[in-house]
């Protein structure tokens, strides 16, 4: 065992600094480190530039345009990302669909979807949960109807993460309505600009709009669009999820949080010292810090166990629950940090080009809507009770 | 001992509980209030001033109808069952606070409040104060016989639109010192303020004092007494406002998980979820336990009143955490929505831990406090 980082791999971290310190633009990374509101050409020009450099899709197999790096590696791209403030990498596209159309496309997909996610020609959006089918996925309403050469989609999505910037959403849909749940389930491809498919914004709780509902009515879409055999979309469905899930647990966000966490602590005062010398805060940063440190490992020991370009197992399931609460503890422990000054709330300070002065240290404007909006990565991707359920089925034979 | 409340106060509390249920029903309109000239519906706090809601958190040696810690606990709880966002903190607990607790209390600004004719600000907390009553900046000075003030003020609550504003100031000592604070009240019309809404749909405001002239109220021992029982009587309001709060989420959440169904049952069927409600319940019932003690001991002395105060809001704090996330996580992603009132509780739950002083700050001074 060596959890030193090798010569190869310190100089693949300083091309991938170097390489986001030339490309990526400054106006854009400071709107991220502001937590501004990032609109569709912010998320396209930092994923074109990727895909320039041949890095967009880096955990696809090589012969897809992968780029072959190790978890180490990976690890280590993923970490330089968010310490540049650059926008994250929109997954439902290169992260979600890609995946699933290298295992169970036809070649005529791949040949003609691939490329397009790469070239950012497709914005894609995941239309899996409904109103009545969120935990219970399988039990899910929207209907296409076999017409032929198309089918007719009728029904309602909801929840889909920014799909008021897209043109391409991928749905699981009832195709057979006779037989159990998840095997009358169809993958299918539909083109956001089809007649009868209409999208409503839905205001979360920070006051900010990143999901909607989206509507189908009587919405034609070609069979050749269809993933995988009819009625087995459910294989897709799942192998999706595994991809999703690792990408939650997040751990170089949490990383980056603590750091900041510490700059707020240094900065900040409790009885007439900084708030990181008060012995209790201090100790909580600590065990913070240490759950962090065994995660990074945790999670290194996963994904380098899963082959090159699929997904690993139920450790995805333990990794996505812990992640996600030791990321939801930065983010309460920042909020703490601030004490009153996590009061205040400019919803402008959130748009591009806001200049005006800070309600108290510039940091501490998004603190507590991030909090309240990280509560959403426990409940999406299978909520944390799913994942728990997934692991005691998996793993414990009662 | 006794558990129930007399039937006076009963009366008192079904008379507020229509009052909030009449007006208060739809929680989303309320945090559109945000948008609202003052972020709050003057009709509305004369309504209730003409009711005796104010008056029932004003002591009768002042003309009110109550004014002891029960009284502000059943007020609160309501405030918090309805998230009214009215001024009932700031001037009816706060000011109200200070200008009784005063040498020489101001009867006549009091008799004006309980008419809802008049708004007082209490400005206290600094930028980098946290939660300490003695962490002042904001200097006072004596000069061709007039007090002047000059420094700042942050997160005053209602301090945009209220008509006077009680300010905290050092006369002398350094910024810690628990010697050396007067107490002056300020006309707030010609304070330079920026005003802001917090997250959880309240207005505040910055107050910037420049040679701003005002009158002593008290300084010195009297002075810091006053801060004191000014933060420790927000507190129990807050205390009693977060059980109503908290009370509200447990019945959401419990209503959602019966009729919410996934894998062809209710969510509420799964034991998992059930013994998570059960943790909440009881936890619930801990915070209604120690509001009532908090409550009682309002009046007896200081040291006593404010351990209890301090462990309600340590408690609080701690029990709102896990009411809040609980609350949102087992309604899943409805409960992400401005739509659902639900996330407007569990909001204000959460930052009612960031007012009079957090989960932390009340579990140290309850440790001072036990030692005397
Ligand atoms: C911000 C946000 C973005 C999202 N983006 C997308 C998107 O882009 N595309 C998409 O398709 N979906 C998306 N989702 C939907 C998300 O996947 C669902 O919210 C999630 O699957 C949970 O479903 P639900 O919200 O209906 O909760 P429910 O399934 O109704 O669950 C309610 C509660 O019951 C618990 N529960 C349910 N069943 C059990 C059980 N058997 N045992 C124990 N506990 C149980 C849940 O864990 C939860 O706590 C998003 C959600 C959010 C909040």
């Amino acid at each position: 065992m060596n959890f030193e980082y090798s010569e190869k791999e310190k100089v693949f971290r300083d091309d991938v600094k170097k390489w986001l310190k030339e490309t990526l633009p400054s106006t854009l990374s400071e709107k991220v480190k502001k937590y501004q509101r990032l609109n569709r050409e912010d998320y396209e020009i930092f994923m074109k530039n990727l895909n320039d450099r041949g890095w967009l899709a880096w955990h696809w197999p090589t012969e897809y345009g992968g780029t072959g790096w190790s978890a180490i590696e990976k690890h280590i791209f993923e970490e330089e990302i968010i310490n540049a403030s650059a926008p994250r990498i929109v997954p439902f596209g290169v992260n979600m669909l890609g995946p699933v159309l290298i295992e169970f496309g036809t070649e005529e997909q791949k040949k003609y979807y691939l490329p397009r996610i790469l070239n950012n020609e497709d914005w894609w959006a995941q239309g899996y949960s409904e109103p009545g089918a969120g935990s219970d996925l399988a039990s899910l309403k929207t209907r296409a109807i076999d017409h032929g050469d198309h089918y007719i989609v009728n029904g309602q999505k909801t929840w889909t993460t920014l799909g008021q910037y897209a043109n391409k959403i991928f749905c699981l849909v009832k195709t057979d309505i006779n037989s159990k749940p998840q095997s009358g389930i169809s993958f299918l491809l539909i083109d956001m600009d089809t007649p009868g498919i209409e999208v409503k914004p839905i205001v979360t709780l920070d006051g900010e709009h990143e999901v909607n509902e989206v509507w189908f009515t009587d919405v034609k879409v070609p069979k050749k669009n269809l993933v995988g055999k009819e009625n087995e979309g459910w294989t897709c469905a799942k192998y999706l999820l595994t991809f999703e899930r690792t990408g939650i647990a997040g751990v170089p966000y949490s990383k980056s949080a603590l750091n900041l966490l510490k700059i707020i602590s240094k900065k900040s005062f409790k009885n007439g010292k900084p708030l990181i010398e008060d012995p209790v805060f201090s100790s909580e940063i600590a065990e913070l810090e240490i759950d962090l440190l065994a995660m990074e490992i945790f999670n290194l020991r996963i994904v380098s166990q899963a082959s090159e370009g699929k997904a690993p197992g139920m450790e995805s399931s333990l990794l996505k629950i812990k992640g996600t609460l030791v990321r939801q503890r930065t983010t309460e422990l920042l909020r703490k940090a601030l004490g009153p000054q996590a009061l205040p709330y400019l919803p402008e300070q959130f748009d591009e080009g806001w200049n005006d002065m800070p309600i108290g240290p510039d940091y501490a404007g998004p603190i507590a809507k991030q909090y309240f909006n990280m509560r959403k990565i426990s409940i999406y991707g299978g909520s944390n009770e799913i994942q728990k359920n997934i692991v005691a089925k998996a793993s414990f034979g009662l | 001992m006794d558990f129930s409340l007399s039937e006076e106060r009963k009366m008192l509390q079904e008379t507020i509980a229509r009052f909030f249920e009449n007006h208060y029903d739809n929680i989303n309109k309320h945090h559109i209030n945000g948008n609202l000239p003052n972020g709050f519906d003057n009709n509305l706090w004369q309504e209730s001033a003409d009711l005796g809601i104010i008056s029932a958190l004003v002591s009768p040696n002042f003309g009110g109808l109550g004014g002891t810690g029960e009284d502000i606990s059943i007020v609160f709880e309501l405030i918090g069952k309805s998230l009214c966002v009215e001024p009932f903190l700031s001037t009816a607990v706060l000011s109200n606070t200070v200008l009784t607790s005063i040498p020489n209390p101001k009867s006549n600004l009091i008799s004006k409040i309980i008419e809802g004719n008049l708004l007082i600000s209490f400005a206290h907390s600094e930028m980098n104060s946290r939660y300490e009553e003695s962490h002042i900046e904001t200097k006072a000075e004596f000069k061709n016989d007039k007090w002047l003030i000059n420094g700042d003020k942050s997160f005053v609550l209602n301090g945009d639109s209220s008509d006077q504003v009680i300010v905290t100031a050092r006369i002398e000592g350094n910024v810690n010192d628990r010697n050396g604070i007067g107490i002056f009240l300020l006309d707030n019309k010609e304070i330079n303020k920026r005003s802001y809404n917090t997250i959880d749909g309240y207005r505040a405001a910055e107050l910037k004092f420049d040679n701003s002239s005002g009158e002593l109220l008290a300084r010195d021992h009297h002075a810091l007494k006053c801060i004191i029982k000014a933060n420790s009587s927000g507190a129990l309001a807050l205390s009693a406002e977060a059980l109503g709060i908290m009370q509200i989420c447990f019945d959401m959440t419990l209503d959602y998980l019966k009729t919410r169904k996934q894998f062809g049952k209710s969510v509420g069927s799964f034991q998992a979820i059930q013994h998570r409600m059960v943790d909440m319940m009881l936890e619930i019932e801990q915070v209604r336990s120690a509001v009532m003690l908090a409550s009682s001991t309002y009046q007896s002395d200081e040291t006593l009143r404010d351990k209890h105060i301090s462990a309600a809001k340590n408690l609080v704090g701690r029990v709102g955490k896990l009411v809040a996330e609980e609350t949102i996580q087992m309604h899943g992603g409805i409960a992400m929505t401005w739509e659902y009132s639900a996330a407007h509780y569990a909001k204000r739950l959460i930052m009612i831990d960031h007012l009079m002083g957090d989960s932390d700050y009340h579990r140290d001074r309850f440790k001072v406090l036990n030692r005397i």
